[in-house]
């Protein structure tokens, strides 16, 4: 039963779809509990998984493994392409919190008028793709899920999104197949170098990550074969597919050049597509440099470690100043939101097991945390329809236990101890630190600029709190005046988030019985890959 | 030297190969009897004409499927292989296709099928060509009947575009033939497979046989609507009438692309060639797709934006050409179908709505809306043509660009790698202009009154097609084991 389990997991969303497409449009009342019925059964489906997993060991479970595609490709061999699914310590969290944040989303989209069907339908789809990306362990399958969130994406923020809508979808989708197509450069790339088995006369061609990552699977003589040295316009092809790789997934991510969609695309979002857009798909970056670019390419990765981690540095900074800077409530959120995946690139650059835990817990803890922050300002919007800082002052008298929903969420943000933040950022620091004594990849003074960030999280999300919540009660003129206080639906959706903040910040071991022993494997991989290639370089 | 009685028993013999083709002569003339006894509303011409294309396409099915062998006909002025047994099964497939679309053609239909079938005829033997004399009489016969296909709008802008069609289409083979005739001097025989032949472009590697067979390439890329033969292509789109563009962007390409595969492979000389030949080809893809792409941007008429898509095709389908293997062909085929299925699925749309009055891209506002099913498939086929997945034209790029990029891998050739590269990078561009129709019919709330009429039986094939092209991107294993049959052998 359980070898089914994750399948079912992206079975259930998929066939909530296709039930939903079957449905008259005439209860439109329905849709939105069929989408629900779903996240209720994806739970359960989740329960399942999380009890048939095994922290104490670290690498791939739940395999599902069957044959896909097989093509025979004359004398180049076979094309080889499974559909491969399975879980590990970073792929599992990163699942739970995938169905956990889209149930919230769909309880946050209970209002949404403009035809219900698609919408749901959509955002069903979405659910899949998402949940399937995580799980995929064969580079096709990944590349197929990747590439599927886009169009529902492209709509939801298309249709239902705010009066710029048009703009913003056009540009997100454009910046997010320019890098999938930098990704599609390099997986025709690798699956063309390597071979699933050893046998010298019939080469396999495999897209599994497993077997990319191993180097004694590249074929020789092919263009990333680190002994063959091949170099276009003077820099080495391998280097080369890991820029193309940390740029594909950087723009998902956002890194800072490359982060621009990131705000339009959020400020004209509804708001549980703003959610799953912050907490969800900006995870998938971070996720691609975890489980394909650092792992298949470790001698470049530890050579290029300076340069992620000097981007994972101007991300923090500059998205600090930018949020600072942004007079739209949902605007600091989403710059926000590129600051602190700098994090993610700073641990992940330290490839220390503290860092690597470290950016992983960022990860989930940003997911629970932005989505809240979101929310939160989904709730003010519904009400007055206005995001601009300056319309508001005082509302913590107005609007008491909104106010403390939002003080959580800005200090779990900003770093507070005994929220998921704090933990979550503290250990990129103490990895980025350790890396300068210990492997020598990062020097101490990426740590020390980074922590600024925290210095100016806390100068803009408190400069925040005072300009709305603090002082005499008042809103713009034209706006509505009669600010209700959140109600039970929205608490419904805030608790939950409210709960794992502080969970996953008193008690992080919960969640890094999970993440400790894939950073440890990580790490190694990563280390020892790059050594045995550097081992048959000298050779 | 063969004697009378040898070459009548060879042309004897040849009858049993090209049953396809006799076909396609008889029902030119059954199309052009029944085309002066017709009334206007005559159902039973277009069954005629289906039934016509339908037996082609068995007769053609069934050589795909009994013939591994490639063989002379003719007196060596043809060659039968699996190769153009293949191009052929698409080309009828293509023809049946059209004759689905053309339900709303009213006035002269016999003459319209008859110039169609011609037209089909021409490149059944365009794509079998083996002599020069051979492919210029098949060219012409596809070129011709086009003309006159591509003014039965019977407006003032069709006869526009078939004459503007006409012209670049006899200066186009007026230069072909001149470059045939400085071949002929060059290796003193018009059999361009013939040992001869290959000998003499061995002894002659120079720049005047370079300037000959870009003479040549001119006349099969104006077939193909390549850059810098690309002109003619969007007039003649815009002007026609929707079933034909559908075949003009197909037929003529695919033969077109099936003699440039076979004059390359003769002028490769299987690597012996000290010109590399695939530098011109590159560029000329290069341009082909680059052109297209950004031209097709610019574009307000549906029709006319997929006249430049269907030149950015052509790019891609020129990979095949570039790589010259057979895994590149088997690749080149795939993608070839993949494209005719896709492009069919938009032409199919594109005509249904423009039966609903929608002729712009503006129009389209609020369709998806008013037309939920039509619009979603209609996304579909544009979603394979810009190669997303989970549609069968995200594997036929997957197969070309490995296939391009294994060429890169063997010989360290920049233009492959710039080829792959520029391909890749037109991808992006071409979202852009493919989301266009999507964008107003799903983004955009309507303008005008959409007229609402029902057709289930159009959405069915549509849905049909949508299905192949599902279907090839989760088994594409199926398709591609028959494609690997196909040799390369000359």
């Amino acid at each position: 039963m359980h070898a089914y389990l994750l399948s079912l997991l992206l079975l259930i969303p998929l066939v909530g779809a296709l039930l939903m497409l079957a449905t008259p449009n005439v209860h439109r009342s329905l849709f939105r509990w069929i989408a629900l019925g779903v996240s209720a059964l994806q739970l359960i489906a989740l329960v399942l998984i999380l009890s048939h997993y095994n922290t104490s060991q670290a690498g791939l479970q739940l395999s599902e493994l069957r044959p896909w595609i097989t093509l025979d490709m004359g004398i180049w061999g076979i094309l080889q392409s499974n559909y491969f699914l399975a879980v590990d310590g970073l792929s599992l969290p990163l699942v739970a919190l995938s169905v956990i944040i889209i149930t919230i989303a769909i309880i946050s989209s209970w209002k949404i008028e403009k035809s219900p069907k698609g919408y749901f339908t959509l955002l069903l789809i979405l659910n899949a793709a998402v949940i399937g990306t995580f799980c995929a362990q064969d580079f096709l399958l990944f590349y197929l899920f990747f590439e599927f969130m886009l169009l529902p994406m492209f709509f939801l923020i298309g249709i239902w999104g705010g009066a710029r809508r048009e703009y913003a979808s056009i540009k997100f989708f454009l910046y997010t197949l320019l890098g999938s197509i930098f990704i599609l450069i390099v997986m025709i790339a690798l699956y063309l170098s390597t071979q699933s088995t050893g046998d010298a006369e019939l080469v396999i061609h495999s897209f599994s990550f497993i077997d990319m990552q191993q180097s004694s699977h590249i074929i020789s003589n092919a263009v990333l074969d680190p002994q063959n040295n091949v170099t276009i316009l003077g820099i080495s092809a391998r280097v080369w597919a890991f820029m193309l790789l940390f740029i594909g997934f950087g723009i998902k991510l956002p890194m800072v050049p490359l982060h621009t969609w990131l705000p339009d695309a959020h400020v004209e979002a509804p708001t549980p597509i703003s959610v799953l857009l912050a907490a969800l798909l900006l995870k998938i970056g971070g996720y691609g440099l975890l489980r394909i670019a650092y792992p298949i390419f470790p001698d470049i990765a530890l050579q290029l470690s300076w340069l992620v981690a000097l981007f994972g540095v101007i991300a923090i900074i500059y998205g600090a100043l930018a949020a600072m800077a942004s007079k739209d409530l949902k605007r600091l959120i989403a710059y926000s939101s590129v600051s602190h995946m700098g994090f993610v690139l700073l641990g992940l650059a330290s490839v220390t097991p503290e860092g690597v835990a470290g950016a992983a817990y960022q990860m989930i803890s940003h997911g629970f945390i932005s989505a809240m922050l979101f929310l939160l300002v989904g709730v003010l919007y519904d009400r007055t329809h206005d995001r601009m800082i300056q319309n508001y002052s005082g509302l913590s008298s107005k609007m008491p236990v909104y106010f403390s929903f939002t003080l959580l969420a800005f200090f779990a943000s900003l770093g507070l101890p005994g929220l998921s933040g704090f933990m979550a950022e503290l250990m990129v620091f103490l990895g980025a630190f350790k890396s300068g004594s210990t492997n020598y990849l990062l020097h101490e003074s990426f740590a020390i600029i980074a922590t600024l960030g925290l210095v100016l999280g806390a100068a803009y999300y408190l400069w925040t709190l005072q300009r709305m919540f603090f002082g005499q009660y008042h809103v713009k003129i034209n706006l509505d005046n009669q600010l209700t206080d959140v109600d039970f639906r929205e608490k419904l959706m805030l608790f939950p988030l409210a709960i794992f903040i502080i969970v996953l910040g008193i008690f992080p071991q919960l969640l890094l019985d999970y993440l400790n022993p894939f950073a440890d494997a990580f790490t190694n991989t990563v280390i020892e890959g790059g050594k045995t290639i550097k081992v048959l370089l000298q050779k | 030297m063969q004697g009378l009685a040898d070459k009548l028993e060879w042309i004897q013999l040849s009858i049993a190969y090209a049953w396809p083709e006799i076909w396609l002569c008889i029902s030119v003339v059954l199309l052009l009897f029944a085309s002066l006894i017709q009334s206007n509303q005559n159902k039973w011409i277009d069954a005629l004409a289906l039934m016509a294309f339908l037996i082609s396409l068995l007769l053609s099915a069934l050589q795909f499927a009994e013939s591994n062998t490639s063989m002379a006909l003719f007196n060596g002025m043809l060659r039968l292989s699996d190769f153009s047994i293949y191009i052929k099964v698409l080309i009828d497939l293509a023809a049946v296709l059209t004759v689905f679309m053309s339900y709303a053609q009213q006035e002269k239909k016999g003459e319209y099928y008859a110039l169609i079938a011609t037209a089909t005829l021409g490149a059944h033997l365009l794509c079998m060509s083996n002599h020069f004399v051979m492919a210029f009489i098949a060219l012409e016969l596809i070129s011709l009947p086009s003309y006159a296909l591509a003014a039965f709008g019977f407006q003032k802008k069709s006869m526009e575009a078939a004459l503007k069609y006409f012209l670049f289409g006899s200066v186009a083979s007026a230069i072909m033939l001149y470059g045939m005739s400085l071949l002929y001097g060059i290796t003193l025989t018009l059999d361009f497979t013939s040992a001869t032949f290959q000998q003499a472009v061995l002894y002659n590697q120079s720049y005047f046989l370079i300037i000959s067979v870009c003479m040549v390439l001119i006349g099969f890329l104006f077939k193909l609507s390549s850059a810098p033969a690309h002109p003619w292509a969007p007039d003649v789109y815009e002007a026609a009438p929707t079933p034909l563009v559908a075949f003009f962007s197909v037929v003529p390409k695919l033969a077109g692309l099936s003699i440039l595969l076979r004059f390359m492979q003769v002028l490769s000389l299987n690597g012996a060639a000290s010109i590399r030949w695939y530098i011109i080809i590159g560029l000329v893809a290069m341009l082909t797709l680059t052109v297209g792409n950004f031209a097709a941007l610019l574009q307000k008429n549906p029709k006319r934006m997929m006249a430049y898509s269907s030149i950015a095709q052509t790019g891609f389908l020129l990979i095949g050409v570039i790589t010259l293997s057979e895994q590149g062909l088997h690749f080149m085929l795939f993608y070839a179908t993949v494209f005719l299925v896709g492009n069919y699925l938009v032409f199919w749309y594109i005509s249904f709505f423009e039966d609903r009055s929608i002729s712009a891209i503006e129009q389209y506002a609020g369709t998806g809306k008013n037309y939920p099913f039509a619009s979603i498939m209609l996304l579909i086929g544009l979603i394979s043509l810009t190669g997303l997945p989970p549609t069968a034209g995200f594997m036929g790029k997957l197969f070309i660009f490995s296939s391009l990029w294994s060429s890169y891998e063997s010989s360290e050739g920049m233009m492959y790698l710039l080829v792959f590269i520029v391909g890749l990078l037109n991808t992006v561009v071409s979202l852009f202009f493919y989301l266009k129709i999507p964008y107003q019919a799903f983004l955009k709330s309507e303008s005008q009154v959409l007229i609402i009429k029902k057709s289930p039986l159009i959405n069915l094939l549509g849905f049909i097609l949508v299905m192949v092209l599902l279907g090839l991107f989760f088994m594409p294993s199926g398709l591609m084991g028959w494609l690997n049959r196909i040799t390369f052998a000359l």
